[in-house]
C-alpha cells in the first residue's frame, strides 16, 4: 500500500479500484441530481418553507461527498473493497442510498413530507423503514472506520492512521445519537419559528433550534478529524498521537453542545 | 418558466439534431454524439423535470384511454408528451443514421426514412426496417454485401 502523501495530488484513478461499488453509486447520483436541478428551477412550489427540490438536492450531494470518501479511504484495507464480503456489504449499502434518494425525491416530486410524515399508514411505514435504511448506509462508515483500525499496514504516520479510524467510526456513533434524538421529535425544529429566517444553503434556523446542525457535524467526523490529524502528523508529528485524541473529544463534546443547544431551542448561528 | 415557453425552447433543439443527421456523412461521429446523445440527454432531462414537477397533481392516469386522454388535457403533461416524442423520434433517427452506415446504406436512400421518422416516428422506423429488409434479401439471394 503506497500512501497518498507523496503527492499532493491523490490518484483518483485508484476509486475505482479500491472501491468501485461506492465510486460508481456516488457518480451516479451526482449526475441523477442534473434532472431534479431542472425541476427545481420549473417549479415553484414551496414545501414547509423551503423550495420542494431543495432537500432532495441535498441527499443527492450529500451522499454522493459520502459515498466519495468512503471509496477514497479505502484505499486504506489491504485489498479496498473488493473482497466478496466488503463487495456484498457495499451492495446492501448501495441499494439503501437509492431508497433513501427515491424516497426522499418522491415525496418531493408529490409536494409531501418524507421524514416525520405519519399522514397516511403507507408514509409511515416508509419513514420507519428508512430509519432503517439509513443506520444500516451510516453503518459503513463504522465498518470501513474498523477496519483501517486492524490494518498495519496502511503506510500511514500513526496519528493520520488513528484519525482515520476515529473519524469514520465516530461518524456512526455520533450520527446515530444526533440523528436518533432528530426522529424521536415531530419535526426538526426546537420552538416555532415565525421569520423562518434560515442560514443559506444548510437551511438551518436561525430563530430556534435545529436538529439538524448536530446531525451535520456528527456526520462529517469522517471528514474534520481525518483533516486534523493530517495538520497534526504534518506540523507536530510528536505529539499528533495526542493531538489526536484530544481533538475526537472535542470534537465529540462539540456535537453534545450543538445537540443540547438546540433541544434548548436556541440556534446555531444567530 | 411557463409551458409555452419551454416548448419553443425544444422544438429548435431537435431540429439541431436532425439537422447533424441529414449532413452526417460529413461528420460521423459528431452526429451521433449530437444526435444519439447531447441532445437527447438534454431533452429527457426536460421531460423527467416536467414529470418529477407535475405527476403528483395531473389528472387521469395509464390505464384507460379516456385517462391518457385526461392526462393530456394538464398543458405541462402534453409538453412532457411532446418532449417524450422529440427526443425518443430523433434516437430513432441516429440509429437508423449510425445502423445504415454499419451495414452499408447509402445515406440518400436513409434521407427519406429520416422525413417521416421526424414527422411520424414509427411510419419512418417502418420504412427503414423495409429498406434494411432489401438489403437483407440482396445479401441472402445474392451471396453479397453491398
Amino acid at each position: 500500500m503506497t500512501t497518498s502523501l507523496a503527492s499532493p495530488f491523490p490518484d483518483l484513478r485508484r476509486l475505482w479500484a479500491d472501491a468501485p461499488t461506492f465510486t460508481r453509486l456516488g457518480l451516479f447520483i451526482a449526475l441523477a441530481a442534473i434532472p431534479l436541478l431542472a425541476a427545481a428551477a420549473i417549479d415553484p412550489r414551496i414545501f414547509l418553507h423551503a423550495p420542494v427540490w431543495q432537500k432532495p438536492l441535498q441527499f443527492h450531494l450529500a451522499l454522493s461527498v459520502y459515498l466519495f470518501t468512503l471509496a477514497f479511504f479505502a484505499r486504506y484495507l489491504p485489498h479496498g473493497m473488493t473482497t466478496p464480503r466488503w463487495r456484498i456489504f457495499a451492495a446492501i449499502v448501495a441499494f439503501c442510498i437509492l431508497a433513501e434518494l427515491l424516497w426522499v425525491g418522491g415525496a418531493a416530486s408529490f409536494g409531501t413530507a418524507s421524514h416525520f410524515n405519519t399522514s397516511q399508514p403507507i408514509m409511515t411505514a416508509l419513514y420507519g423503514l428508512m430509519g432503517i435504511f439509513a443506520v444500516i448506509l451510516t453503518s459503513a462508515s463504522l465498518a470501513l472506520g474498523i477496519a483501517i483500525w486492524r490494518n498495519p499496514h496502511t503506510g500511514l504516520p500513526p496519528a493520520l492512521h488513528l484519525s482515520l479510524a476515529l473519524g469514520l467510526i465516530l461518524t456512526f456513533v455520533l450520527t446515530l445519537i444526533a440523528a436518533g434524538t432528530l426522529s424521536s421529535m415531530t419535526g426538526h425544529h426546537i420552538g416555532t419559528p415565525i421569520t423562518h429566517s434560515a442560514l443559506p444553503i444548510l437551511g438551518w434556523s436561525r430563530e430556534v433550534g435545529d436538529l439538524r446542525v448536530a446531525h451535520f457535524i456528527a456526520t462529517h467526523a469522517l471528514h474534520v478529524l481525518p483533516a486534523a490529524g493530517l495538520i497534526a502528523a504534518t506540523i507536530a508529528p510528536r505529539v499528533a498521537t495526542f493531538t489526536v485524541w484530544a481533538a475526537s473529544g472535542a470534537y465529540c463534546l462539540f456535537v453534545a453542545l450543538t445537540l443540547a443547544r438546540a433541544l434548548q431551542g436556541q440556534p446555531f448561528l444567530p | 418558466m411557463t409551458p409555452d415557453l419551454l416548448f419553443q425552447l425544444t422544438s429548435p433543439l431537435a431540429l439541431l439534431g436532425w439537422a447533424t443527421l441529414v449532413f452526417a456523412p460529413l461528420a460521423p461521429r459528431f452526429a451521433d454524439l449530437v444526435a444519439a446523445a447531447l441532445i437527447p440527454a438534454l431533452l429527457s432531462v426536460g421531460y423527467v423535470a416536467l414529470i418529477l414537477v407535475n405527476w403528483g397533481s395531473a389528472p387521469g392516469g395509464f390505464d384507460t384511454l379516456a385517462n391518457v386522454m385526461a392526462l393530456f388535457t394538464e398543458p405541462a403533461i402534453a409538453l412532457a408528451g411532446w418532449v417524450h416524442y422529440l427526443a425518443f423520434d430523433l434516437f430513432v433517427g441516429a440509429w437508423i443514421t449510425r445502423t445504415a452506415r454499419a451495414q452499408g446504406i447509402p445515406h440518400w436512400l436513409v434521407l427519406p426514412c429520416l422525413v417521416p421518422t421526424f414527422l411520424f416516428g414509427p411510419a419512418g422506423f417502418l420504412a427503414f426496417t423495409a429498406l434494411r429488409a432489401t438489403y437483407a434479401a440482396q445479401a441472402r439471394m445474392t451471396g453479397a454485401r453491398p
